[in-house]
């Protein structure tokens, strides 16, 4: 019998394992849009462990501002820069 | 069983957390491109973040810090002092968030008037021009 | 330019020393050094706070708000956020100052910006979800004492309205509504003396000879004076509701700032640099 919290701990350690991806994905990507769109992804993944972790209000705050206002902001300095890393 | 697999996943979720900070930590140092350097910095802020909840997590059948009426009994003030997560790292987080938001915005605007001014933002290539 | 690809040595000290952190962290926590690892119970600071949070029979350290992080951002630890904010206006005030170039004007007539745009059912929706953002930023804002929400989360929301604005139209769409930095900036100063004014407030009521201190919500054992905290029907949880508000002008107002400074085009600024 699996209880309600375990399924809880489960559910956050794959959103957890979801930021980690994404995290090394957008580090890796030499495109920085791309980039931008990994560490979007990896926002929405930790919000959801946010809310696995009973915080709301952290997640309304970080619903706009990781996902919104960080994306775009980062978008209007590689329009205004050059868009691909070179290593 | 379960509180075996349980104390496994929290030891996991540690390693995992250690696991961003490492990756942060990797850009920041390691890649040329300042807006690269910027998002493993958010990066690093968000794992930080996510760690001061941590501190603040109950197990076992929490509840979010919120009373759902204006004039609770006394009861339900006890039962709600025994369930729901500690609110402290959660105001810590919510302010935090925000200012790092506005941080990061200054060091776009910082990065953006370097290309500007050197036409690069490669750090390599930056750190050799002069005037 | 050809750049070396050989490692200097000290970037792989910083990598070595890097890596002993984290191995030398994970083995503190897992060994449980820091009380980390959440258990059943929580401290009993936090039980404190949750116990004293809305309590009607002990109201001797109460905030008069249900939710326990409110009440913990505008009143227990109000000290905190008070600062932080300050950090965040200085912060935009820094971004406008970097970006402020003599020659570059912050508002366009029409010929310069000019363009055939999104169709029509792009601007209809992004219209209606404008107007759908706002309203709901406003009700996180107002209820951000009784519910999840609160200034910072209002303010961040109520900005995304600005941005879609600015990607689905441009900036002439805001400006034609008088939305600039001109009228942004004093709104924006105007939410940040809000705030300091509620919080120096019972300060200069202590000047009267009553005892109160800064950022001071409900009466306090050692303090007796306190803000009402509801009116009728309307809970207002002391000043926490004006709090929330002029938190939620001043944040919205600073990001839409950056936003409308960030979609100056790139082309007026290579343009006054030549010069």
């Amino acid at each position: 019998m699996i209880e309600a919290t375990l399924i809880a701990e489960i559910l956050l350690a794959f959103s957890l394992t979801l930021a980690l991806i994404f995290a090394y994905l957008a580090i890796r990507e030499r495109d920085l849009i791309k980039a931008i769109v990994f560490s979007a992804l990896q926002s929405v993944a930790f919000a959801y462990a946010y809310y696995l972790l009973f915080a709301p209000d952290i997640v309304l705050a970080y619903i706009a501002v990781g996902v919104g206002i960080y994306s775009i902001l980062l978008i209007y300095g590689v329009s205004k820069t050059e868009r691909y890393e070179e290593v | 069983m379960t509180s075996i697999v349980s104390q496994a996943l929290w030891i996991y979720f540690y390693i995992t957390l250690i696991g961003l900070i490492a990756i942060a930590v990797y850009g920041i140092v390691v890649r040329p491109n300042l807006l690269k350097k910027i998002i493993a910095l958010s990066i690093l802020g968000d794992t930080a973040n996510t760690f001061i909840i941590f501190l603040g997590f109950r197990r076992g059948g929490a509840a979010v810090p919120i009373i759902p009426t204006i004039k609770p009994t006394l009861e339900e003030l006890l039962w709600f002092k025994e369930t729901a997560v500690d609110p402290l790292p959660q105001c810590l987080v919510i302010t935090a968030i925000v200012i790092n938001m506005s941080v990061t915005a200054f060091l776009i605007a910082l990065a953006i008037q370097l290309y500007r001014l050197y036409g690069t933002l490669d750090v390599r290539k930056a750190v050799r021009l002069r005037g | 330019m050809v750049i070396s690809k050989v490692r200097p040595r000290s970037e792989i000290i910083i990598g070595l020393g890097v890596a002993l952190l984290l191995v030398l962290t994970l083995f503190a926590v897992i060994a449980g050094a820091t009380g980390f690892t959440p258990k059943e119970d929580i401290r009993p600071l936090a039980k404190f706070y949750l116990y004293y949070a809305i309590n009607w029979y002990e109201k001797k350290f109460w905030a008069a708000s249900p939710e326990a992080v409110n009440s913990m951002v505008w009143d227990y630890r109000g000290y905190d956020t008070l600062y932080e904010t300050s950090v965040f206006f200085l912060a935009i005030i820094g971004a406008i100052a970097v970006f402020r170039i003599p020659g570059v004007k912050d508002v366009f007539s029409k010929g310069i910006l000019s363009g055939r745009g999104l169709s029509l059912i792009v601007k209809t929706i992004t219209k209606l979800v404008i107007a759908f953002v706002l309203i709901v930023s406003i009700a996180i804002a107002v209820h951000g004492n009784l519910t999840p929400g609160g200034g910072f989360q209002a303010g961040s929301a109520i900005s995304i309205a600005t941005l879609l604005a600015i990607a689905a139209f441009s900036r002439i769409f805001l400006e034609e509504r008088k939305i600039t930095t001109k009228l942004m900036l004093p709104i924006r100063v105007l939410g940040v003396l809000g705030i300091g004014l509620l919080a120096l407030g019972p300060a200069l009521i202590a000047l009267s000879g009553i005892m109160s201190f800064v950022i001071q919500n409900q009466p306090k054992p050692w303090a007796d004076w306190g803000f009402i905290p509801g009116v009728g029907p309307f809970w207002l949880s002391g000043n926490q509701f004006f709090y929330n508000f002029f938190e939620f002008v001043a944040v919205g107002a600073g990001f839409t700032v950056i936003y409308l400074i960030f979609s100056i085009p790139e082309l007026i600024y290579k343009r006054v640099l030549k010069k």
